[in-house]
């Protein structure tokens, strides 16, 4: 992953309102950007831009350099309380005083730990050096005295005009002066940014643009820019230029990002605004939040625990020797005297609590921190190798992009999931259309009876057409006789749908049509109509060319009236060859009807019965519509319009009046039914879910019942529900009462004073709470939009929502903006102790998914901006079964283990120097040598921890799979939590984990001989003084009598509890590992059979999925001089 | 400009065992039968441990006499430290009722001595002790040098609190005849310690070797006058002195002093008969309420006397019995509860 982080270029209206939302949060991160309060600067003048001090086009993300690399990393790394309690103790070791233990037992670990941390951060730092240098060292074309030279990118300032040719990558923010396309439109591809692969326009103004790419013009040039200062916001830009004595306004629309790439463009120049960290790219990568799980949290809490334990065991011991002192020590001293600073007991004893406080460190687990991190690395490095989770298709392995959230993954209870692109595929396909008052779309056999349409089902040949998609399949044979047949309405009905639209095509190969559509809806009808004979071929600014039955035809391009939300429909005005001016309209059932001619009446009822049946299959549905224009009435309009166009005030409004003039009286020509594809495996993945406890809700910005059809259609609703209960009230009271009556019905004693929830919050407690689980009286269902969710967000209503929609088995919030999706991440998260994941694949996810305790990126249709801002990221919703399932419970469990294992090791280690204190007259005497204590946790015991903790697996996929009821522990913290540490047991015995116990006891016994070896006593006698002790300890039978006693004594008990604590406290889980191994006995049952359920009598709706085209876009070359000699616009 | 997967190699991970997480692998399953029968076959073995401990330990024989009651006159003598010159002897007269057969062994046990202090502890000179720099006392402290400056040889702590009592078992042949049982005063250390650990500084002779040092000051004799029966047991090398700088772990421990030489009467061991120690009294403890006494034993394969082990083994294995029953009847009675009939459907 490169330095890149969010990058939209171009923001569909869809997530307009979002970003203005978010402007509110922007608007602080503004304030901290330098004093500079607007930028100046003159093109081709460096004397007068130097003079403000712009930085020049170097980037650097890398941290360090080689000198401040060491003070600065160990900086960094001290700030960790486990290092700089380290820190504090090798002080304390200097002192001789107290000094108790050699001072090598702290150096060495804390150095390894150190130096491990040390050289992870000098690798990651040096990939971003070279990546720097490599980025800062291409070359770009600069224009220098009248020509251009060629410069590295690190060498471009403000004001230099630089020409970026076809395929290059954009070297800094710049303002577009001139390109080689007419109009001086520049494509760009932001795919390298958020993977978006669709090509973006931007356009030069025109008093730039006549200047091409003559390079007199250029050089000439001395435009000023006054601008807004560095700023991250990627939509918005704001400037002026003057030239010639005369301003032009400049918007984002004209400002060529750093990291976009030219595409479909010869050349094009620019004018440099904002160089190297000053660019919008390089302000947007920077403090990402990062997210901590509730095991760190617990970890920090148990460190904080494990300190004041250490302090209460010093005190115990400082206390017991200040005694031992006053009754043994003092007469003690002919043997022992007292040292010169030790006046009395009572110092002796002050002395001593730092003695234990040094001797006792190992009970603080320094190597934890870097232990949890190699764990989580590893069990991420797993997420990212798995096959299962690879998808062929785009050649994507899933990607853990955060590895600090593993375990946690294990604990969702909550998931949080976008409907379009996540539970759909975002591909629309034409299934149905009714034409005239005919259906067409059925398939029946000889029979007349209708049958499903199957793989093996034969599809329509469509060989008669030459400019037929190959891809577009569809099954009913009588459209196509239909259309052969030459039946005018259903000609006109094919020529509307590649009429009224933005898409734009591309033929690179004579004959095979590329189209680029703002929505899949649009895509799929357009093909549609391309493939029953009416293919739309190329568009200028002022004329569409449609190829129909095999005939060249251009229509005039009189007006585009665009989509937008309010009006739900589009239409287009053409005047066609035969001189007619023909207006095609398509939109929203609802919208269209209202503007019918009378006379379309009874088709209109025949038609929305047709609607009616499509919206039970759960398709998404047009309706289209025509109407012939009479030529002065369309040049009135026409007029009018145009005016309208020009106008500053209300513009928008004024327009859509206008509009709404002349789209009346229509004639319909029937309704298109399109299928929105769910992705695979989404059903089984919801029913596996469901059976882990985890709790869905869909948050989507689609209508209510395109939502709620999606959602009975993957399972989220049930039709076994015993309620749906439906918030659409649009003010407060109304919304409460709905809320509460739900509640009255799911848990009537909820509604109660008693009821513990309701005294507690009557107490208004003014800390943070959490609500606990309440448990309703059955499975329901609850659906919200967005516009009553505004209000139910606000103050009281906020925890109403929140009880009553814990309380059901599902959830769907429709119509939401992408804030409002955050906002109710966030309720849930504040009040519920729960882990949240939020799923989505579009750049309205972006803010859930940061919200989310855990965020995943699908990376599908709607570009990458998701899975830039996600943690994880991978291709298919189905994935997540397996990511939380598989890997997220072995991550949970190892994680779990290793903790207990950690601690428990540590403590055991250190818990003998308590209990020896009380025979060594609390001294501070170690019971172990100091080399024992320096390798313990660094050599002798960190592998086997390691090895449980990366290896593990109490049983294997195939059952955390089929049992999903494995997963519960997870949610409710089971195995990790301040009161249980769990008892500890490797089930899962690989030839690693073998080799890293007896091979870490192998070398325990090897580094013992070495270290108890004559050779080494000979050379330094004080320091390894236990020569021959091994030899002669480890010969007496005592001792192996011990060991193997000291074995049996721990383990026994252990494996009694284990044995006992099911049959007496017996867990859900208990019982499906007992069910596992008795299938693991006998023959497995065959596989749960998941029934897909047909759509019952839902009745649903016309959806409309859609962003506004480019109709503005189009229709703008208009008022420019268009340039003779490319006659299309955007064939390319 | 859309990739094709074509333009790039594929990106498929790997399929090895470590990356797919199959790595072979046995897997702990303990069923109730396996862990049940591993729970009485421990029961067995540890009582079989027991059993064999206990009668191991019982054959072995242990009269431990504590002195320092019996010889309370000398024990008060010795609290005044300017006494240090006089001597004093008590003589403990005891009956031994059967023969202690075989090697036989006489410790010195001390009550209340704390040889596990740090600063005790760290009081040596472990490079003086190996006789290569005499003078090297720097880690001695608070015994490194005398008054004068003169450093101390053996320097430190330990060094200087050297147990110097000396014991003398004496057999009553007859009423009137009373003969010292003939005691060996070598093969008591680790063989590491006399010929690796510790050495005495080359020179022609011992005194010569330690000129330049003075002896610890609450010895009455020099390092190299430790044994004036036998020159080669003196200096650093004296088996006593090693014995005491191999400190104890605990403030009770006791230490090898002598053991039996089997000859005339005690070609078997020691006789059942009428004995006495006679102690010269010059090692005080009373003043930090500690407590001594000697100890005669003999050994087994299992060590000496001590029950301690035996005595765990059988409670753990009776625990381990006790348990291993408790929970076959849990099992037994709770078993048919969690296989009820619905869940068998389900599976």
């Amino acid at each position: 992953m490169k330095y890149i982080k969010p990058f939209i270029s171009e923001i569909p209206w869809k997530y307009s309102w979002y970003y203005s939302a978010m402007s509110l949060f922007e608007s602080q991160s503004e304030n901290r950007q330098s004093g500079e309060p607007e930028r100046c600067l003159q093109a081709n003048n460096r004397e007068f831009n130097t003079l403000f001090g712009y930085p020049n086009n170097t980037i650097k993300t890398s941290k360090y350099n080689v000198l401040n690399f060491l003070p600065l990393n160990l900086f960094e790394q001290f700030q960790r309380l486990a290092n700089a309690y380290f820190l504090i103790l090798l002080f304390l070791q200097l002192i001789p005083q107290i000094s108790s233990l050699a001072w090598y037992t702290t150096v060495i670990p804390l150095m390894v730990v150190l130096s491990i941390t040390a050289v992870k951060d000098a690798i990651d730092d040096l990939k971003r050096h070279q990546n720097d240098n490599q980025v800062n060292n291409r070359s770009v074309l600069v224009l220098t005295n009248g020509r251009m030279k060629e410069d590295k990118w690190m060498n471009i300032q403000v004001g230099d005009i630089v020409k970026v040719e076809n395929n290059q990558s954009v070297t800094a923010d710049m303002l577009l002066l001139s390109s080689s396309e007419p109009y001086s439109l520049t494509y760009i591809e932001t795919a390298e940014l958020d993977g978006e692969t669709n090509l973006k326009v931007k356009q030069a103004i025109s008093v730039t643009s006549d200047m091409e790419n003559n390079l007199k013009l250029l050089s000439a040039f001395d435009g000023e820019v006054r601008c807004e200062s560095p700023n991250n916001k990627l939509d918005k830009f704001a400037g002026i230029l003057t030239y010639k004595g005369k301003n032009y306004i400049l918007d984002h629309d004209k400002l060529l990002l750093r990291g976009c790439v030219i595409r479909n463009t010869d050349w094009c120049y620019g004018l440099v605004i904002y160089t190297g960290p000053d660019t919008k790219l390089m302000q947007n990568c920077g403090k990402s939040t990062f997210k901590r799980t509730h095991i760190d949290h617990l970890m920090n809490v148990l460190v904080l625990w494990i300190f004041l334990f250490l302090g209460s065991m010093c005190f115990i011991l400082a206390v017991g020797h200040g005694i031992w002192e006053n009754k043994k020590g003092y007469y003690f001293q002919n043997f022992l005297p007292w040292k010169e600073y030790v006046s009395s007991s009572v110092v002796s004893a002050i002395l001593m609590f730092w003695s234990y406080f040094i001797i006792l460190n190992t009970v603080v687990p320094i190597s934890l921190y870097v232990s949890v991190e190699i764990i989580r690395l590893g069990n991420s490095y797993y997420i990212n190798w798995d096959r299962k989770m690879f998808y062929a298709p785009k050649n994507t392995p899933a990607q853990a992009r955060t590895t600090t959230l593993n375990e946690e993954l294990g604990q969702v209870k909550y998931v949080f999931s976008d409907k379009t692109g996540t539970l759909t595929q975002n591909i629309m396909i034409f299934k149905k259309c009714s034409i005239n008052g005919t259906l067409y779309g059925d398939v029946y056999d000889k029979n007349g009876q209708r049958v499903e349409v199957s793989e093996k089902t034969e599809k329509v040949d469509f060989s008669y057409n030459k400019l037929a998609d190959p891809k577009f399949s569809f099954y009913d044979k009588t459209l196509v006789e239909a259309v052969k047949r030459g039946d005018g309405r259903v000609h006109l009905f094919f020529l509307s749908l590649s009429l009224c639209h933005t898409v734009m095509s591309e033929e690179k190969v004579e004959g095979e049509l590329v189209y680029q559509a703002q929505s899949p809806d649009e895509g799929a009808l357009v093909t549609a109509a391309r493939n029953f004979g009416f293919a739309f071929r190329s568009r200028t600014s002022e004329t569409i060319t449609v190829v129909e039955m095999g005939e060249t035809k251009v229509y005039q391009l009189l007006a585009i009236l665009d989509f937008d939300n309010v009006r739900k429909r589009m239409s287009v005005i053409v005047r066609t060859p035969e001189d007619r001016v023909m207006l095609f309209c398509k939109g929203a059932d609802t919208i269209v009807c209202q503007l019918l001619h009378p006379s379309c009446r009874s088709l209109g009822d025949v038609t929305m019965e047709h609607l009616d049946d499509f919206a039970i299959e759960g398709l998404r549905t047009l309706m289209v519509a025509y109407r012939e224009l009479d030529n002065a009435f369309f040049q009135a309009w026409s007029k009018k319009h145009s005016e309208v166009c020009l106008s500053l005030e209300d513009r928008e409004n004024k327009i859509s009046n206008v509009s709404e003039e002349i789209e009346k009286d229509l004639m319909l020509l029937g309704a298109t039914a399109i299928e929105d594809k769910l992705q695979d495996g989404v059903l089984e993945t919801i029913i596996t879910l469901n059976k882990a406890k985890i709790k869905m809700w869909t948050l989507t910005g689609d209508k209510q019942e395109t939502a709620v059809n999606i959602a009975y259609a993957c399972n989220i609703f049930e039709d076994e529900m015993d309620e749906i209960f439906i918030v659409e009230g649009k003010d407060d009271e109304t919304i409460w009462q709905e809320l509460r009556s739900a509640r009255a019905k799911m848990k009537p004693e909820s509604l109660l004073e008693s009821d513990p929830v309701n005294s507690y919050l009557t107490m208004k407690p003014k800390m943070p709470f959490k609500i606990p689980e309440e448990v309703p009286n059955g499975n329901y269902g609850l659906v919200i939009n967005g516009y009553s969710l505004a209000y139910a967000l606000e103050g009281n209503l906020e925890l109403e929502l929140l009880r009553t929609a814990c309380m059901c088995k599902a959830v769907i919030c429709c119509r939401m903006t992408p804030l409002q999706k955050a906002q109710v991440v966030e309720l849930v998260k504040r009040y519920k102790k729960v882990v949240t994941l939020a799923i989505g694949d579009g750049a309205n996810d972006v803010s859930m998914i940061k919200a989310a305790h855990i965020g995943i990126g699908i990376s599908g249709q709607e570009g990458m901006q998701a899975m830039l801002n996600s943690d994880y990221a991978f291709c298919q919703f189905h994935y997540l079964r397996r990511l939380l399932l598989v890997h997220g419970r072995w991550s949970y469990n190892r994680m779990c283990k290793f903790l207990s294992y950690f601690f428990y090791k540590n403590f055991v280690f250190t818990l003998v120097h308590f209990w020896y204190a009380f025979f060594s007259g609390f001294s501070a005497q170690t019971v172990y040598d100091t080399w024992f204590i320096t390798f313990y946790n660094l050599v002798y015991t960190s592998l086997p921890v390691l090895g449980l903790s990366l290896f593990d697996q109490d049983v294997n996929e195939t059952w955390s799979l089929r049992f999903p009821e494995l997963y519960e522990p997870g949610q409710h913290n089971l195995y990790f939590n301040k009161k249980e540490f769990i008892a500890l047991e490797t089930t899962y015995w690989t030839m690693i984990s073998h080799f890293f116990i007896w091979g870490s006891l192998g070398f325990y016994f090897c580094v013992l001989f070495f270290l108890y070896s004559d050779g080494l006593c000979l050379m330094f006698p004080n320091v390894f003084q236990f020569l021959g002790v091994a030899r002669n300890i480890l010969k007496l039978p005592q001792l192996w009598l011990s060991l193997v006693l000291s074995v049996v004594l721990c383990m026994l008990p252990v494996i009694g509890y284990q044995f006992l604590k099911p049959l007496f406290w017996p867990v859900s889980v208990d019982k499906v590992i007992d069910r596992i191994h008795h299938c693991m006995r006998h023959p497995l049952p065959p596989p749960i059979r998941t029934k897909v359920k047909h759509a019952s009598s839902r009745r649903s709706a016309y959806a409309f999925s859609h962003k506004q085209g480019f109709g503005a876009l189009i229709t703008s070359g208009k008022t420019m001089k268009g340039k003779p000699k490319k006659s299309s616009l955007l064939k390319k | 400009m859309k990739r094709t997967p074509q333009d790039c190699p594929s990106r498929l991970p790997e399929n090895t065992a470590v990356k797919q997480q199959q790595l072979p692998a046995c897997r702990l399953q303990l069923s109730a039968t396996g862990i049940l029968s591993g729970f009485f076959a421990t029961g067995v073995f540890c009582l079989g441990m027991g059993v064999i401990l206990i009668l191991s330990a019982k054959s072995s024989m242990e009269i431990e006499i504590n002195y320092t009651k019996i010889c309370a006159s000398c024990a008060k003598l010795r609290e005044n430290a300017r006494n240090f010159d006089k001597e004093c002897t008590c003589s403990i007269p005891f009956h031994l009722t059967q023969t202690m057969r075989g090697n036989v062994y006489m410790y010195y046990k001390l009550y209340g001595f704390y040889q596990n202090l740090h600063g005790y502890l760290l009081s040596r000179s472990n490079s003086q002790l190996l006789g290569t720099d005499v003078k090297d006392v720097e880690t001695c402290a608070p015994f490194s040098k005398s008054h004068d400056g003169t450093p101390i040889a053996p320097c430190g702590a330990i060094a200087n609190s050297l147990f110097n009592d000396t014991i003398i078992l004496s057999y009553k042949l007859n009423s009137s005849v009373h003969i010292q049982v003939p005691m060996l005063r070598s093969g008591i250390t680790w063989w590491t310690d006399k010929y690796i650990k510790f050495r005495n500084p080359s020179s022609s002779n011992l005194s010569s070797a330690f000129a330049g040092t003075t002896k610890p000051p609450s010895w009455p004799k020099p390092v190299y006058e430790l044994d004036e029966n036998d020159p080669g047991n003196n200096g650093f090398l004296n088996d006593d002195f090693i014995v005491w700088m191999r400190t104890a772990a605990f403030p009770t421990f006791k230490k090898l002093y002598r053991r039996l030489s089997r000859t005339q009467h005690f070609i078997e061991g020691l006789p059942a008969g009428n004995y006495s120690f006679n102690v010269s009294y010059n090692f005080p403890v009373t003043r930090f309420q500690g407590e001594k006494s000697v100890v005669l034993s003999t050994l087994t394969w299992s060590g000496g006397h001590s029950l301690f082990l035996g005595l765990a083994y059988t409670v753990t294995g009776a625990m381990t019995w006790l348990a291993a029953f408790s929970m076959m009847a849990v099992h037994l009675k709770l078993k048919g509860k969690r296989f009820s009939p619905d869940d068998k459907v389900k599976l």
